[in-house]
């Protein structure tokens, strides 16, 4: 149950953290920033849980797990699982292009969009489309493709990226293609 | 609390097999729909299960023995749950990411070289956008009337939770 008390206390600190340090964070790498306040909210958690009184001066005895270790692991699990989940929560809902549809939509109330409407807010009318300008030169500095002659090569590092995706497609017969 | 955390890790091992064998069998066009349709059972049967077995499952050492049953049992339900979304995003991310999407077709290109136009023509924002309208209209987020997108119910609340976590978590575009 310590645990359980320590990673709820952990996980607020890492969203509200997370959340105003987006605010102020100026590049295009937010996953460090919530890598960032992962590793804050473990290490915080960490500490509090070594440092406290097994009971925290108010939990009842039988709701006390015997084993340290297993109450300790059990809090992380509970921590990195939510955390994944708020992970996801971010960017799908701050970046994903069917969210972005959503949010265009519920601006427009009620008045619709067409199909090219959609194509614009990922700038489908632009020379460079938004799903490139964001991905590219994170690939490039990666070092998962390089940029040769007017084109790109995959990288060693990308194809271990590409075979790896290839084979959970098939693990979940999902098309490769589209 | 090792006892429904065991249960609950072998129930999702089993589940995860299944799932699998369901996608390769059924191709289901829902795929999240489907995976909550198999998971389903497993909470009942992990209760069943919690209460019909012995606190130490007959392996655990007594010193792992002990915390209030229930306890146990809404911890392992818990975790149970998490696993099973956590299970649903891994799928999101192997099926939807984009940049999976562009390396996968730059290993299939001949030397594995594309231009910019190229990715554009293969994975570029017509055929993604082609893609999600489609699976958002599937899942019954947007409606189609006279040859425009609207939103259904589902689609407004799911627009309300992006306008609010877009005003908290400022994340940008490019």
């Amino acid at each position: 149950m310590k645990g359980l008390v320590l990673a709820a206390v952990a996980l607020v600190a890492l969203v509200i953290g997370s959340a105003a340090a987006l605010r102020v964070y100026g590049g295009n790498k937010e996953f460090k920033v919530l890598l960032g306040a992962f590793v804050g909210a473990v290490a915080l958690y960490s500490a509090a849980f070594w440092l406290s009184p097994p009971d925290l001066g108010f939990i009842a005895p039988m709701w006390l797990e015997a084993s340290p270790t297993v109450d300790f692991g059990n809090g992380l699990l509970f921590l990195a699982l939510i955390f994944h989940g708020y992970w996801c929560f971010a960017y799908f809902s701050c970046l994903s292009p069917s969210m972005s549809v959503m949010v265009a939509l519920r601006r427009r109330r009620g008045e619709g969009l067409t199909r090219s409407d959609a194509l614009a807010i990922q700038g489908g009318d632009e020379p460079v489309n938004l799903i490139f300008l964001r991905r590219l030169p994170k690939l490039l500095d990666g070092g998962y493709v390089a940029e040769e002659a007017g084109a790109y090569r995959l990288l060693p590092r990308g194809g271990r990226i590409a075979t790896l995706g290839s084979f959970l497609k098939r693990l979940i017969n999902a098309s490769v293609g589209v | 609390m090792l006892k429904g955390l065991l249960l609950s890790g072998c129930l999702v091992s089993l589940w995860v097999v299944a799932q699998g064998v369901v996608f390769h069998v059924c191709a289901p066009q829902k795929a999240f729909a489907s995976m909550l349709k198999w998971f389903a059972p497993t909470v009942p049967l992990y209760v069943v299960i919690f209460l019909l077995t012995p606190a130490d499952l007959g392996v655990l050492s007594s010193r792992f023995v002990g915390v209030d049953w229930r306890l146990s049992l809404l911890n392992g339900l818990g975790v149970h749950v998490l696993l099973f979304l956590t299970a649903g995003l891994c799928y999101s991310h192997a099926d939807r990411s984009i940049t999976v999407r562009l390396l996968i077709e730059l290993a299939r290109a001949p030397q594995q070289r594309l231009t910019l136009d190229q990715m554009q023509a293969i994975c570029g924002v017509e055929v993604l956008m082609q893609d999600r309208l489609d699976i958002m209209v599937r899942n019954g987020f947007l409606a189609i009337r006279d040859d425009r997108f609207v939103l259904t119910s589902k689609g407004w609340i799911g627009g309300g939770v992006g306008l609010l976590a877009r005003s908290v978590l400022r994340m940008k575009a490019v």
